[in-house]
């Protein structure tokens, strides 16, 4: 087991690496740098100045020599310094990774708490009214855009409760209750979308278990409806959702771009968005480098999980 | 001891008399007095870096008079006001500038602005190595001597009329050296500004505080400003009529309409110096040839443009925007081109050799509003002369790319400046055939003109240039200028605010909060 895990986690560099030259040749495909965007349309720079410009970026040297650059830097330990503001990439990223973590969280948590209950309901009452009813609100859920049913719930919550979620940032630790206040409508705006996905899953995964041969013995048993339901089908139907879980846990930590934008939340999503926008390289670089890391270690995780929660699974 | 006068007096006009002159006195001491206070204000845009040296950015030139004082800056009433400058002269043949300084102003870390302070910011602007984008606007420099520590003596290549205007331009705060060479002014502000800067955390918000040492005693009114980035306008209408904002500058008008009839909100309007126009590419066919220029010109409705673009809250413009005041002339000056005429633009068409029009490519920037609802009125009125218009919508990105020296990638093209207060600061880089920006064609007629205009230091036959360079712009269809839309602030009832719509800046040095 030590092995696999240490195996598995070293598995994640040579992934890493690939990132690296992936988004370092991307994002320079996107027409225009950072000095188009400075110098911008209105006539004030020179050919002289826009050469001066790209010197300083090191635009101008050839792409191999600005990736060994970058990549050595990285290498020690330096994701460099934003092209547009001026600060070290690490330092914006960190100074938004706690939105993104908190947000992340909030989701996961709106998530299971309405998917995974909702799933076993719909699965215990196969094919009856409620059935229909709940698998109808989450196929709505799953195919309306998040920055629709975001902005549906700022402009319903502004309008009956006059009330407008705040747009600056709190941190927890400074003010929890403003912070659970800011966080509480994003947080279910995005966590109600990842709920139609676990709901599904749950309510699958529970129908194919409840028609296993354990489950009908233990019936036959005579062990009561919950029990079986609770003792026997849910832990074995938990380790699909694990897995889906550890990918959509993975995703949102990606930062969710649409929800930040829409709340406003200063997160890891909106940050990377910006960072193309203004063709910062380091800035994306730097940012897509840092996400693809906790998708990597996150999928660890779920793979790690596996091995505790169904002992059938060992790894040699 | 009586005054003569006052013994003729009878008391009650005594009283009445100091009453008013109590008034008078007391008048605009209120209006500077210090109240206190946290503004918060908000905007969709962010400026991405601070550099008031190296940022283009119009959002960073609206936030530095937070930070930065110019020598000489834009009053409320479109003149020049003295600043970091307390004076200057000039020399017989207009070529040589003496400032004196303003004593006992200080930066932000506590140092004294010295002369040198002057020369170092110009000439940092002015070096190519550096880059700046304000190199331009204080071209006409030649050089700069420093007499004593609180005089800087400027003597330029020719008389430059333009010289103060780049002088006050959104390019020429000054800054302390070592703020540009211990640390690194995209991130950090160092000036002798009326706010410090405290916290920048760039796409969320910006805190500042009062300067305590400010030179200007009665400025500024409130304690600290915080800038807040909502990136969606209506959120930013939210945000005011719910009370957690005090202000915002709209960029879609059309949101006007929805805080204007609002009791606990004040919506100010003002011209505005930016204005939209379509660009006409001269270097591709058919755009060479004059009359198919011209023709354009004639078939768009510029009325109706600024209705779906703007709401119709702007106005129509010429080359220069009624917020250049005294120097653009009125929409009427131009009535022979700006009243819609098909069948005159239809015969000009078929004079150019497209009797049954043509195909061409009108580019907009997806996320600007007024250039996309503008596309739409402006494809749909030239198919009325036959011109089939494809509208292309690109990434900001993208288009800077396709449009700028030398690519020069487009037939037809929205596009919106952020305008300047000086013609020459305007015009020049713009139309002069020796910049050639936008691939106007360089006009010989309208070369002449602008050399003029730049020399010329008599105010009234300055006018005189520029009204006969804004004529021959429009005759010779040099691009189509359609509206400026209004500056429009919005703000909570009780808060004092005056626009600054002689520049672009936001008015939030003399902002005062209602307790």
């Amino acid at each position: 087991m030590r092995r696999y895990v240490l195996l598995r986690t070293l598995s994640i560099v040579p992934a890493l690496l690939g990132v690296s030259v992936a988004v370092f040749l991307l994002v320079r495909l996107i027409p225009g740098t950072v000095v188009d965007q400075m110098v911008g349309t209105e006539g004030s720079y020179s050919e002289e100045s826009m050469r001066a410009l790209r010197a300083f970026f090191g635009l101008d040297a050839p792409i191999h020599v600005q990736y060994a650059r970058w990549l050595g830097a990285v290498l020690r330990g330096d994701l460099g310094t934003s092209w547009r503001t001026g600060m070290p990439v690490v330092q914006m990223i960190v100074s938004r990774l706690e939105v993104t973590v908190e947000l992340t969280l909030a989701a996961m948590l709106v998530a299971l708490a309405v998917g995974v209950p909702l799933g076993m309901l719909s699965a215990r009452r196969e094919n009856t009214g409620l059935d229909h009813l709940v698998r109808l609100v989450s196929l709505f859920s799953l195919s309306v855009p998040v920055f629709w049913q975001a902005s549906m719930l700022i402009l319903a919550v502004s309008l009956w409760l006059n009330w407008a979620p705040a747009v600056d940032f709190v941190s927890l630790t400074r003010d929890p209750l403003r912070n659970l206040a800011i966080i509480a409508l994003p947080g279910l705006a995005l966590g109600t979308a990842v709920a139609a996905v676990f709901m599904r899953m749950t309510r699958s995964s529970v129908l194919e278990v409840m028609r296993q041969d354990y489950v009908r013995t233990a019936r036959a048993k005579g062990v009561a409806e919950p029990g079986v339901l609770w003792r026997h089908a849910l832990k074995n139907s938990l380790i699909p959702l694990i897995t889906v879980a550890g990918v959509q846990m993975g995703y949102l930590l990606g930062g969710a771009v649409i929800t930040e934008e829409v709340f406003t939340l200063p997160g890891v999503g909106r940050l990377l968005l910006w960072a193309v926008f203004q063709r910062d390289y380091p800035l994306v670089q730097g940012t897509i480098l840092f996400i693809s890391a906790l998708f990597m270690l996150s999928n660890l995780l779920v793979d790690l999980l596996y091995a505790y929660v169904d002992p059938r699974i060992r790894y040699g | 001891m009586t005054h003569p006068r006052s013994a003729r007096l009878s008391r009650r006009q005594f009283l009445a008399l100091s009453a008013s002159a109590a008034a008078l006195a007391a008048a605009p001491a209120a209006a500077q007095s210090r109240r206190g206070g946290t503004f918060i204000s908000a905007k969709t845009t962010e400026a991405p870096s601070l550099d008031p040296i190296m940022e283009q950015a119009l959002s960073r030139q609206r936030l530095d008079p937070l930070f930065y004082n110019r020598l000489v800056e834009w009053g409320h009433d479109g003149k020049l006001e003295p600043v970091l400058a307390e004076s200057w002269t000039t020399s017989a043949d207009g070529r040589t500038w003496t400032f004196k300084l303003r004593r006992g102003v200080k930066f932000h870390n506590g140092r004294e602005l010295v002369s040198e302070d002057v020369k170092y910011t110009y000439e940092r602007i002015l070096d190519p190595k550096v880059g700046s984008g304000g190199r331009g606007y204080l071209s006409a420099i030649d050089h700069i001597e420093l007499p004593d520590a609180q005089t800087v003596r400027i003597v330029t290549k020719q008389p430059s009329a333009s010289l103060l205007a780049g002088m006050a331009g959104g390019w020429s705060a000054i800054v302390a050296r070592e703020a540009v060479e211990k640390s690194d002014l995209r991130r950090t502000a160092m000036g002798t500004g009326p706010f410090i800067l405290q916290e920048w955390m760039p796409q969320s918000h910006l805190k500042a505080r009062r300067n305590p040492d400010y030179w200007d005693k009665s400025k500024p009114a409130v304690d600290a400003v915080e800038i807040k980035v909502i990136p969606d306008e209506a959120n930013i209408i939210a945000q005011l009529r719910t009370g957690n904002i005090h202000h915002a500058l709209l960029e879609d008008n059309k949101n006007y309409l929805l805080v204007k009839d609002d009791k606990r909100l004040r919506a100010m309007r003002a011209p505005r110096l930016g204005f939209d126009m379509v660009n006409i590419n001269h270097g591709r066919k058919p755009y060479t040839d004059l009359r198919v220029r011209q023709a354009l010109s004639l078939a768009v409705d510029r009325t109706e443009v600024l209705q779906a673009a703007a709401a119709g809250l702007g106005s129509v413009t010429g080359p220069l925007t009624p917020a250049m005041r005294p120097w653009a002339l009125s929409a009427d000056a131009f009535k022979e081109w700006y009243t819609p005429n098909l069948d005159r633009a239809r015969k000009l068409l078929a004079d150019a050799g497209f009797p049954s029009g043509f195909k061409t490519t009108l580019k907009v920037i997806p996320t600007f509003p007024t250039m996309v609802a503008g596309a739409q009125v402006i494809a749909a009125q030239l198919k009325k002369i036959g011109v089939d218009v494809q509208i292309i919508q690109e990434e900001y990105g993208v288009w800077i790319k396709a449009i700028i020296k030398p690519n020069f990638d487009f037939d037809l093209t929205m596009n919106a400046t952020t305008g300047d207060a000086d013609p020459d600061s305007l015009f020049y880089r713009r139309f002069h055939s020796s910049e050639k920006q936008w691939n106007n064609d360089g006009d010989p007629d309208v070369d002449v003109l602008l050399d003029q205009g730049r020399t010329t230091l008599d105010p009234a036959r300055r006018k005189d240039v520029y009204d006969k360079v804004q004529r021959l712009m429009v005759d010779k269809a040099i691009q189509i200028w359609t509206f400026a839309p209004d500056m429009i602030d919005v703000t909570q009832a009780g808060v004092q605010y005056q626009q600054h719509f002689t520049t672009n800046y936001y008015g939030f040095r003399t902002v005062a909060l209602d307790k």
